[in-house]
């Protein structure tokens, strides 16, 4: 077929014209081979600009189009809208940034006048080697997978499901609830945490859009946002369940430092010492007591074990030992209570206020460093260093840890199952500390609650429904969603089978056909990044629109 | 079980006897690990039947073993294609023992990383390598050659050896399962070392004691690396001033003839079909006229340099400096050097040797965060 090339330049106001010799590059380029119209106008990304490229498109009947303007990142969406109301293919289109990589940064306008034609000549015939590549759509689902039952997990499916959106929720315990269960009342309210969860898991029970599987992992998740596949392993009957989602919820939450990896607490060794989640479980048994039965006079709560090893603060530590101090003195109103302590971590509008109030006759905060905790006739006894550097002692009947939240031990497997991030401490890592703070770097999957860090119940909440925002706005039941066009094709003749590109494919878009004994990409899982193409040792993987031929031409012209 | 405590059982060093010479001491090894079906068949350099050259031979009736030649003096085929051949589409279905030098065990190590090897039924046995000589030299005269050969094994002297092996660092690298070591063992006797799970069986069942001393053997091997590293330096240095900028480049592969021996004979050139031996290189003719205007006149064949620097690109992480490329060069370039100086600095960007072992991954499949800062900011 005969190519119809047009070349339109942009003044883009003074930027370009000032700077470049518009005519000289006129001159220079209409006479190229099937170049058929050579324009300059002022504005092209404006209205009057597109109305008048689509109008041009037409009277010249144009096949081919070459813009001479500013990056591609800024306006080659704008002119491959134009061309497709043109009714030409966008992709026989190409834009040579005179803008930013002539205009504005070279000096000399005459040498910048000369690179302007090298720009536009390598455009014109790369674009002459360009084919028409057709858009797709394709069915997303709307439904959601949430990994985790505890507060977060819990949260985040009571705000998503609606009857045209299923919820997957899956819990690796027998129960819902989480961490919290163990709790008999949260801060700063003191509310019953019986009250809060009960009512939040009865709802999800008794919602028939939220599917739960307890007792079950996730084994696989294959796919991209809108298109997840889900294999999902009950443990129970080692049941295999399949299902698909358009978004993944990670809310698997935390688990405590535990105390044995440093000897110093004697726990484990040492009867009467307990970790803060051990202390709760006690209190909700309804009997705080010693192992021999009777009730502690005297208790030290020992708040940051593990935060130098650990190196961070885990930020929810110190509430809920003032919230231990008000379970000991409703149950043992005589009992003393001595908190040692690094620093406080008492933030927000409410906690000062519970800190006060929670202050008060027999309770101490000691500043300390260099705790140790031994076993003295029938008493712990406390050596510490004071904030002068005394060594001093105490001698107490019952000793809590307030160890620091860490990550779960299978929160690598999880990330490698996934195909997300962890951060240096493990946690999951989010896109943006603070610009993307419930996504990941996968598109569609989002953490939430103490899985992406230490944090109380109402931050777990916020992200819960940040999230959800995100999953309500961007997939919404009937809208399909595109996927890139210019995707990767391994070629079955060049293939040798060495399976490079599949280790070095982030979006698991390449598989191994085991009976020809070549690697083959899903057009529709890969985003165009290259990474195999530049990886292939064959030359076997190329990708659309940017194929060697198309570079070859573009950079000849180029580098001439 | 700590990782040295298993590095050191896999480690086990025994003396074999070799009173008619190591090659006939070899053969025996051989051929007793047949008798306790240790292994049904071994891979292993012959000599051709006109009695000129060598060539890698499975044999599964172990009376021909007599005939193998474990260090033959030159390198026709790289041992790494032999074992690509037979194992590329998967596991082999006998017990295979695989006699090879060390770059030929490293090559198929590659290949193993690349897909094209399957080692499950294979035990890599590596052996001291004292070098080979230049194909073309040897088939001058091939009853000479061997002479020379012997000569200089005996004395372990590599000046008659192609210049890749005079250089050559990695001449008693330990890489496979097994590794024979005779550079320091007596004259009727030598050492065979294992260096994994699979050696460590080997010498199990041929119920030998493990408890050879290896340390003189070491110390020889390391002061010979030296002596041979210092030698690669200084040829590198000398070949950089030769082929350092464009002209100096253009001017070495000047006489490049496009029959693309080199990757032919490569073993790590592994594809299916060459990209250069493809039409995404023949450009339309039109396209000839064109740069023949613009630059005023255009060799043919055109591409010599950007085939060379193309392979080199493909292939030089994964290089192991054998030495086929040179050999099989009828204009006498000098590729595998070129290529081994080249594959010696790409390599060390990622702290990888090629062929090391089995566990290091491929440099292009790896992300590190912080890596290659030198290459950041290239452009000011």
């Amino acid at each position: 077929m005969e190519k119809k090339i047009g070349i339109y330049i942009c003044e883009c106001g003074p930027n370009i014209a000032e700077k470049i010799d518009i005519d000289k590059v006129i001159n220079a380029v209409s006479s190229l081979e099937d170049v058929k119209v050579t324009k300059r106008y002022k504005l092209l990304c404006s209205m009057d600009g597109k109305k008048f490229l689509e109008e041009e498109i037409k009277k010249h009947n144009l096949t081919h189009l070459v813009i001479a303007a500013c990056s591609p990142k800024q306006h080659e969406q704008t002119f491959m809208g134009v061309c497709e109301n043109a009714g030409i293919n966008p992709y026989l289109f190409q834009l040579a940034n005179i803008r930013e990589q002539c205009a504005w940064v070279t000096e000399d306008k005459g040498e910048a006048t000369e690179k302007s034609i090298r720009l536009i000549k390598a455009a014109v015939r790369r674009v002459r080697h360009h084919s028409p590549l057709e858009k797709k759509e394709i069915e997303c689902s709307p439904d959601v997978l949430v990994i985790g039952g505890g507060i977060a997990g819990i949260h985040i499916s009571l705000q998503l499901a609606s009857s045209n959106r299923k919820i997957y929720l899956v819990e690796k315990t027998s129960s819902l609830g989480g961490l919290i269960t163990n709790f008999e009342k949260i801060f700063p309210g003191m509310q019953l945490t019986s009250d809060v969860i009960k009512q939040k898991i009865y709802a999800v029970q008794k919602n028939e859009n939220i599917e739960v599987f307890t007792e079950s992992e996730v084994e696989e998740i294959l796919g991209f946002f809108g298109n997840f596949e889900v294999t999902v392993r009950r443990k129970i009957d080692d049941e295999i369940v399949k299902f698909n989602v358009g978004a993944v919820v990670v809310a698997t939450g935390a688990t405590l430092f535990d105390p044995k990896e440093t000897s110093q607490y004697g726990y484990g060794k040492i009867d009467d010492v307990l970790t803060s989640i051990e202390f709760e479980k006690m209190n909700l048994s309804g009997k705080i007591s010693l192992k021999n039965g009777e009730k502690p006079r005297s208790v030290a709560i020992i708040h940051c074990v593990g935060r130098e090893k650990k190196g961070y603060c885990s930020k929810i530590c110190c509430m809920y030992s003032f919230k231990f101090i008000r379970y000991l003195k409703e149950k043992i109103p005589d009992v003393k209570v001595s908190n040692f302590y690094s620093d406080l971590c008492i933030p927000g509008k409410s906690y000062q206020k519970f800190y006060e109030q929670t202050k008060g006759k027999n309770i101490d905060f000691v500043r300390s460093v260099d705790i140790k905790v031994t076993k003295k006739d029938n008493k712990l006894n406390i050596e510490y260093k004071n904030e002068r550097g005394d060594k001093k002692n105490l001698l107490v009947d019952m000793v809590i840890l307030s160890p620091a939240i860490e990550p779960r031990e299978d929160a690598s497997k999880l990330a490698e199952i996934i195909g997300i991030s962890q951060d240096e401490k493990d946690f999951f890592a989010e896109e943006h500390e603070k610009l993307g703070p419930v996504s990941t770097s996968k598109e569609g999957v989002y953490i939430v609650g103490c899985a992406q860090g230490p944090k109380d119940i109402s931050e777990t909440l916020v992200q819960s429904e940040a999230a959800a925002g995100k999953i309500l706005s961007s997939l919404i039941p009937g809208r399909k969603i595109e996927p890139e066009v210019k995707v990767s094709h391994i070629s079955e003749s060049f293939c040798i089978g060495c399976k490079t590109c599949i280790s070095v494919c982030s979006y698991g878009a390449i598989t191994f056909d085991e009976k020809r004994r070549i690697s083959v990409v899903n057009e529709v899982i890969c985003r165009g990044c290259g990474n195999c193409v530049a990886a292939c040792p064959s030359g076997a993987a190329t990708i659309k629109h940017f194929t060697f031929n198309q570079l070859y031409q573009e950079l000849r012209e180029a580098i001439q | 079980m700590s990782k040295n405590e298993e590095k050191k059982l896999r480690k086990k060093a025994a003396i074999l006897s070799a009173k008619n010479g190591i090659r006939m001491g070899i053969i025996d090894f051989l051929k007793k690990s047949m008798e306790r079906n240790i292994f049904d068949a071994v891979l292993i350099p012959m000599r051709v039947p006109a009695d000129d050259s060598f060539t890698y031979v499975l044999i599964r009736d172990k009376n021909l073993l007599k005939n193998a030649f474990p260090l033959p003096p030159v390198m026709s085929i790289q041992g790494g294609k032999a074992v690509s051949s037979i194992t590329r589409l998967g596991k082999s279905n006998i017990k295979i023992a695989a006699v090879m030098r060390p770059c030929e065990i490293r090559a198929t190590i590659e290949l193993t990383k690349l897909g094209q090897t399957n080692l499950e039924n294979i035990t890599l046995i590596g052996i001291d390598c004292p070098g080979v000589l230049p194909l073309s030299d040897f088939l001058n005269n091939p009853e000479e050659g061997m002479r020379l050969f012997d000569d200089a094994v005996s004395r372990w002297d590599d000046r008659i050896m192609r210049p890749v092996c005079q250089m050559c660092d990695k001449s008693s690298m330990i890489v496979g399962d097994l590794h024979i070591g005779f550079l320091d063992a007596e004259k009727d006797s030598f050492f065979i070392i294992s260096n994994s799970q699979k050696g460590s069986d080997v010498i199990d069942k041929l119920n030998i004691t493990p408890q050879a001393d290896i340390s003189s053997w070491q110390t020889k091997v390391e002061k010979i690396s030296e002596k041979k590293h210092k030698k690669r330096e200084e040829t590198f240095r000398e070949l950089k001033s030769k082929i350092d900028g464009l002209d100096n480049l253009l001017d070495t592969f000047s006489q490049c003839i496009s029959c693309h021996n080199c990757m032919k004979v490569c073993p790590v050139c592994y594809c299916r079909l060459c990209y250069f031996d493809s039409d995404k290189v023949k450009h339309p003719p039109e396209d000839y006229l064109e740069r023949a205007k613009t630059l005023g006149s255009i060799r043919f064949l055109p591409d010599t340099l950007l085939f060379q620097i193309g392979r080199m690109i493909h292939m030089s992480l994964s290089c192991v400096s054998c030495g086929s490329c040179e050999d099989a060069c009828p204009m006498s370039i000098p590729v595998a050097q070129i290529f081994s100086m080249v594959a010696d600095e790409t390599q060390s960007m990622f702290n990888y040797v090629s062929g090391r072992n089995l566990e290091e991954p491929l440099p292009l499949t790896t992300y590190k965060e912080d890596e290659l800062h030198e290459m950041e900011d290239t452009h000011g």
